[in-house]
């Protein structure tokens, strides 16, 4: 065999014996020995794998704590962060509401210097926020708006809800009566079973949960704003209970029929002549005492 | 090669069973290959916690051939180039009354000579050479670990022992 195959061999250690005698002849034996006993002495750090991999593992689990480390103070502005955004959603979404009580009027201007003049014992609520690209309020009562020209303008009552761009219109909510006059523009009424758009001089009206059609008014503007009420074959109730709003009274009707359609007015500074005005027209005669009227058929 | 059961090592018992078989192997493959400056295991177990890290990324296929490559670049960026040192333990003599001045002299200028030659060597050929020899690994076993022939290992060995010699004895 070849002193090459002979050294190969030895050192893949894959010499049998009789090999081995005859690598041992080699002149280079010796050399060869000598070599490898001095470079075995070139042993890398004894590596233990055990504790090399619980080192490992200790060190893999540092890790993930440095990550929670780094996750703490960002949790803690995520939080602050997040209270600021909730105080100023909040803050930011109280309503502006506006109340009117018995016998008073309030003129208001909203944000885009729209008018809204609010009648007697009436709720107007509304949101400053956004109110430019969202002009939304909700009117409890009566109230006269003149609308300036914009997004769309929508009036929520429990009724239901009018929306406009931009004109003059009357709203009144009130116990079983809902009504809605144009003055100037067009308006859309939507309540839950109709809906219609008016023309100025149009009015919509359900009373008693009944829809009253084709009705038209002439004036331009309503009268209760010029501090007088006025009726066009309304049941009289209504009539009552907005002269209650009016004047701080209570009317006793008696056995009365309140059903009964009055046309006409009051005016809202003289009670004594605003009490003749709803009476003398049905030949009623009333009795007062101080804040109670009690009225009574001829 | 065997096909995989599993599609990674993200398993805490695979990834050690991956670490007691493997471990040992990459530290003295490092040591070889760059000397003990560059603390090889540190490096081993950086090249570890990367793989555990990209655990889900690597198929089972690659996981050793990216633990290898990984603490090879790993080392590379550390060093620029330096000079390979191997460590060369010292063996107390056991008795120092047996060996004479003269003797322990040219020991050392042996044992220096060799060191340089080493150093020398190509590191395919040094790291092949050095599992062959310090660990008495066989051809075949180092032919595995660096995923190459069988042949390839014998000629990097064979090569390597060729040039120590000629670098010692001049022969």
């Amino acid at each position: 065999m070849k002193k090459e195959d002979l050294i190969t061999k030895w050192l893949d250690n894959n010499l049998n014996s009789q090999e081995l005698e005859a690598f041992k002849e080699l002149d280079d034996y010796t050399e060869l020995i000598r070599l490898d006993n001095a470079i075995k002495r070139f042993k890398p750090n004894h590596f233990d794998t055990d504790s090399e991999l619980e080192k490992l593992n200790l060190s893999l689990k540092n890790r993930t704590q440095k990550q929670n480390n780094w996750l703490k103070p960002l949790l803690r502005v995520a939080a602050v962060i997040t209270i600021c955004f909730g105080f100023y959603y909040f803050t930011s979404n109280i309503d502006t509401s506006i109340k009117t009580e018995i016998a008073q009027k309030e003129s208001i201007s909203l944000p885009d210097e729209s008018q809204v003049i609010l009648n007697a014992m009436s709720t107007l609520t509304y949101n400053d926020n956004n109110w430019d690209s969202n002009r939304n309020l909700d009117l409890n009562g009566e109230a006269y708006f003149k609308v300036a020209k914009g997004e769309k303008f929508t009036v929520n009552t429990t009724s239901g809800s009018i929306s406009v761009l931009g004109t003059e219109f009357n709203v009144k909510n009130r116990d079983d009566l809902f009504e809605v006059i144009c003055y100037e523009g067009s308006v859309k009424v939507e309540s839950e079973l109709h809906s219609k758009i008016l023309k100025p001089g149009e009015r919509f009206l359900i009373l008693d949960n009944i829809f009253i059609k084709d009705l038209t008014v002439i004036e331009t503007n309503p009268y209760w704003i010029n501090n007088e009420s006025a009726f066009k074959s309304m049941p009289f109730s209504q009539v009552i209970a907005e002269f209650e709003r009016q004047y701080n009274v209570s009317i006793d009707v008696n056995n009365i029929n309140t059903k009964k359609l009055f046309t006409g007015s009051f005016g809202h500074d003289n009670i004594d002549v605003a009490i003749k005005a709803i009476t003398i027209p049905l030949n009623l005669t009333f009795t007062r005492n101080s804040n109670k009227i009690s009225l009574k058929r001829e | 090669m065997s096909k995989h059961i599993y599609k990674d090592i993200c398993e805490e018992f695979r990834f050690q069973a991956f670490y007691n078989k493997h471990s040992k192997d990459l530290h003295n493959f490092l040591y070889y290959k760059f000397g003990e400056q560059i603390s090889p295991k540190d490096k081993t177990q950086e090249a570890f916690i990367k793989l555990w890290e990209n655990c889900k990324k690597i198929t089972p296929e690659k996981v050793k051939s990216y633990l290898y490559s990984t603490a090879n670049n790993l080392t590379l960026n550390e060093i620029a180039h330096q000079k390979v040192v191997l460590k060369y333990t010292k063996i107390k003599p056991i008795n120092y009354s047996n060996e004479s001045p003269e003797f322990l002299m040219e020991e050392n200028e042996y044992r220096e000579k060799l060191q340089k030659a080493i150093a020398n060597l190509t590191e395919p050929q040094r790291v092949a050479f050095l599992m062959n020899r310090v660990e008495g690994k066989r051809f075949k076993e180092i032919a595995e670990i660096l995923d190459i022939s069988t042949k390839a290992v014998e000629k990097r060995i064979y090569g390597a022992l060729k040039k120590l010699r000629k670098e010692i004895d001049g022969i």
